[in-house]
């Protein structure tokens, strides 16, 4: 209530200034990213990396402490006078809530305004089953671990979804997803998602958001020209270039699973299911040992198989992991010559099979890139799974709610659930979703 | 029973029998002596007591040594202190079941960070990572497990019933898997069942738990408890309010199956392997140690039990006879026409 009151006071005295709000606004956005990115906490470090003055700064510092956005840290070390004291970003202010949703599965999490995942679960999911039954399954799993760990409520969600997803200039803007998929293409997925959860979604694809997750956690960081290949039933990539996500003109950027391969599309023969099926076949017709055993206790056999059997040194197995390992790679080289990586991170269920592949993608990419580009060069198996996706997709929201734009609609407000903008769309999404009516 | 669940980063498991070492990995453990320390929430129960058996067992089949066993007596500052000494001791390896999540991550990866091997079990504390923080996650199906349970308790719960959940309320991966999975099966295969969950903060304090339950919904008409010691709390809470309720749970203690074959209120068991896990474990250690590739999740199915198969389930799960109580109790039934 205090916290209310001290706002509204301050809110009063800005009333007939619009001028001075805006500027307020931009140097109270300025001051919560410098302090929350870590790159000023002091008062004097403040001072000089925003270039305001002495009383502005403590007035941004109260009223951000009093929207609760910052606290108070430790001291600092003093360096004449008296000892300085660090401001500290309250990364527990808000939760974010993410999901990854693949083909086969969906992993959730629940991750702190800093990014920091606190919890995640997978599980096995089949997405033919349609959006209303994921939603329905999202919508419980984010309800229990909200309950689960007391937590604050969710001031962002980020989806990793299947497929390119669009771009839009538009705040909290509803994106369509997997709109390719007839059952998908006209389901208000994302808007559906808005009202039950009543906070603003952010959707990237899939393995733009394992690309963000692995550039911001994985094995290989601090890696700011990193490729991400995530090969699974579909085979994708995504690009950091210079520390910075990039999506393309249409937010499709990565479809290396569309490159041609000889007379194939890569996808075709090095994705998940090609990969199964040559080992049903190989099972079948007894050219492999172990996956023909495999077949008759299991009564199929898949990807996973193959891996379990080249890790066990089963001919067949080791060859055909080596051989998509080569065909991955030679599609790779191009993409290594173009765009010089220091990092290539392979991911996805099949590059979970083991190390045949990853000697087969090394291979190629250095037979067929130039010196130069493979000098420093590093291809590694990821380490993070399917959890990049859902760090992937927290930093997403991190990024959208406090660009310096978006901030400042909401900064004054202490939530970005109180934004005009959002409240204005839920307001309208609202009435539109069934399971919101009285 | 095959795998149900995925791994803590959303892996696809392993299964524990597919993991060995070779001939030649076989000479190597013996030439080396690798020394272990292992690192339980508790070493007082049935549980670890197994647990333990497997680990000294596989590790000395290749001339490993077990050279500390640290009780943690489920204290996260207990296991931070240890962990942290361990990282500087005499010691090749350390097999730790985390207690709790991010309060213990930095304790696991100082321990990598040391040179030694970190074998986790049953979870890895999130913002881990295999191959950097820890070598493999061996796990029980834990997802399994609460599919199973919902399975052997729905029989149980009449049309439209209400069930209750006694959940953990501390940040343990193995209990919240095995409750979200018990949620799926009914929400999918019994849309007709409530769900009403009621947390403990330790089996201690679980009948505070069940009475709460019991006062917010006098209608309820089963429960499930998160591992067998709160639901033996239960059956005896339940006992002293006058209550019978069908109850299912995960580990084959020796009350709660005795309670099983009699005929009490507990009607079915998702029973872990602990030595089969335990030996698991140490193949994944002594594998890691060899620097040979270890997968990043290995798990052991679980195993549905009933009073029809408890005396031999009993003994795959504890490695020796079934207690007299199971035995004659099996012995009735099969007497009975």
């Amino acid at each position: 209530m205090e916290q209310a009151a001290a706002l509204s006071e301050r809110q009063r005295r800005a009333l007939g200034r619009p001028r001075t709000i805006e500027a307020g606004q931009a140097s109270l956005s300025l001051v919560l990213n410098l302090i929350r990115e870590g790159r000023a906490t002091t008062r004097h470090e403040l001072e000089r990396s925003s270039e305001l003055g002495r009383a502005v700064i403590a007035d941004r510092i109260a009223a951000l402490m009093d929207l609760g956005l910052l606290r108070e840290g430790e001291l600092g070390p003093a360096t004449g006078g008296r000892a300085p004291r660090h401001m500290r970003f309250r990364a527990d202010a808000g939760s974010i809530l993410v999901s990854a949703i693949d083909q086969s599965s969906i992993a959730v999490g629940v991750a702190d305004l800093s990014g920091r995942l606190l919890f995640e679960h997978h599980e096995a999911a089949d997405l033919a089953e349609g959006p209303e039954a994921i939603l329905g399954r999202l919508a419980m799993l984010f309800a229990w671990m909200m309950e689960e760990g007391d937590r604050p409520a969710p001031w962002g969600i980020g989806l990793a979804m299947p497929g390119a997803v669009e771009k839009t200039g538009v705040p909290f803007a509803a994106v369509p997803v997997m709109s390719s998929l007839q059952s998908w293409s006209s389901y208000p997925f994302v808007e559906r998602l808005i009202t039950r959860l009543g906070a603003p979604v952010w959707v990237r694809s899939g393995v733009q958001s394992m690309t963000m997750g692995e550039f911001k956690a994985g094995a290989g960081q601090p890696a700011p020209d990193m490729i991400y290949v995530k090969l699974g039933r579909s085979i994708s990539a995504g690009l950091i270039s210079e520390g910075r996500l990039h999506r393309g003109a249409e937010g499709a950027t990565g479809m290396i699973g569309h490159t041609r391969i000889g007379d194939a599309i890569l996808e075709a023969v090095a994705g998940a299911d090609a990969l199964s099926h040559q080992a049903r076949t190989a099972a079948k017709s007894g050219e492999s040992r172990y996956l023909t055993q495999a077949l008759e206790r299991q009564g199929d056999v898949s990807v996973v198989d193959v891996g379990h059997g080249a890790q066990l040194g089963d001919i067949f197995c080791v060859e055909l992991l080596t051989r998509c390992g080569r065909m991955v790679g030679e599609a790779l080289a191009p993409l290594a010559n173009m765009l010089n990586p220091s990092l290539i991170v392979i991911g996805g269920v099949v590059a979970e099979t083991g190390d045949s592949l990853l000697a087969g993608i090394r291979e190629a990419v250095y037979r067929l890139s130039h010196p130069l580009v493979t000098r420093d060069l590093r291809i590694v198996r990821s380490q993070m799974g399917a959890s990049s996706g859902l760090v992937g997709a927290a930093q997403v929201v991190i990024e959208e709610l406090f660009s310096p734009t978006l901030l400042q609609g909401w900064i004054t407000q202490g939530s970005p659930l109180r934004h005009p903008d959002f409240l204005a769309l839920h307001a309208r999404l609202a009435p539109t979703d069934p399971g919101q009516q009285p | 029973m095959t795998i149900a669940g995925l791994g803590p980063h959303g892996e696809r498991a392993v299964p524990a029998n597919q993991i060995a070492l070779s001939a030649a990995d076989e000479m190597e453990a013996h030439r080396r002596r690798f020394a272990v320390a292992a690192v339980l929430h508790t070493t007082t129960s049935d549980w670890s007591k197994q647990e333990l058996a497997g680990i000294v067992t596989m590790l000395g089949r290749y001339g490993a040594a077990v050279v500390e066993v640290v009780d943690c007596g489920f204290e996260v500052a207990a296991q931070i202190a240890a962990l942290h000494r361990l990282a500087d001791a005499a010691v090749d390896a350390v097999i730790s079941i985390p207690i709790g999540n991010a309060e213990v991550a930095e304790a696991h990866r100082a321990v990598t960070r040391a040179g030694k091997s970190l074998v986790l079990l049953d979870n890895a504390p999130t913002g881990l990572l295999p191959g950097t923080d820890y070598a493999s996650v061996v796990s029980t199906d834990n997802f399994g497990l609460g599919q199973t349970c919902a399975s052997l308790l729905s029989p149980h719960i009449g049309e439209g019933g209400l069930v209750g959940i006694l959940g953990y309320a501390n940040d343990f991966y193995a209990t919240h898997e095995r409750e979200i999975a018990f949620r799926k099966w009914m929400a999918t295969l019994r849309t007709d069942v409530t769900i009403v969950r009621e947390r403990f903060v330790s089996p201690e304090r679980a009948e505070e738990a069940v009475l709460g339950l019991l006062e917010r919904s006098p209608q309820l008409a089963g429960l499930f408890a998160v591992w067998d010691v709160p639901a033996m709390k239960a059956v005896s809470t339940l006992r002293g309010t006058g209550r019978e309720l069908a109850i299912a749970t995960v580990d084959l203690g020796n009350e709660a199956a005795i309670e099983m074959v009699s005929g009490g209120m507990i009607k079915g068991i998702g029973a872990q392997l602990p030595y089969d896990q335990g030996a698991a474990a140490a193949t994944a250690t002594l594998l890691a140690l060899m620097k040979a590739p270890v997968p990043p999740w290995v798990a052991l199915p679980g195993l549905a039990v009933t009073s029809e198969n408890a005396v031999e389930a009993y003994q795959l799960v504890w490695h020796q006879p079934a207690p007299g109580a199971l035995m004659s109790s099996r012995l009735r039934d099969t007497s009975t026409p």
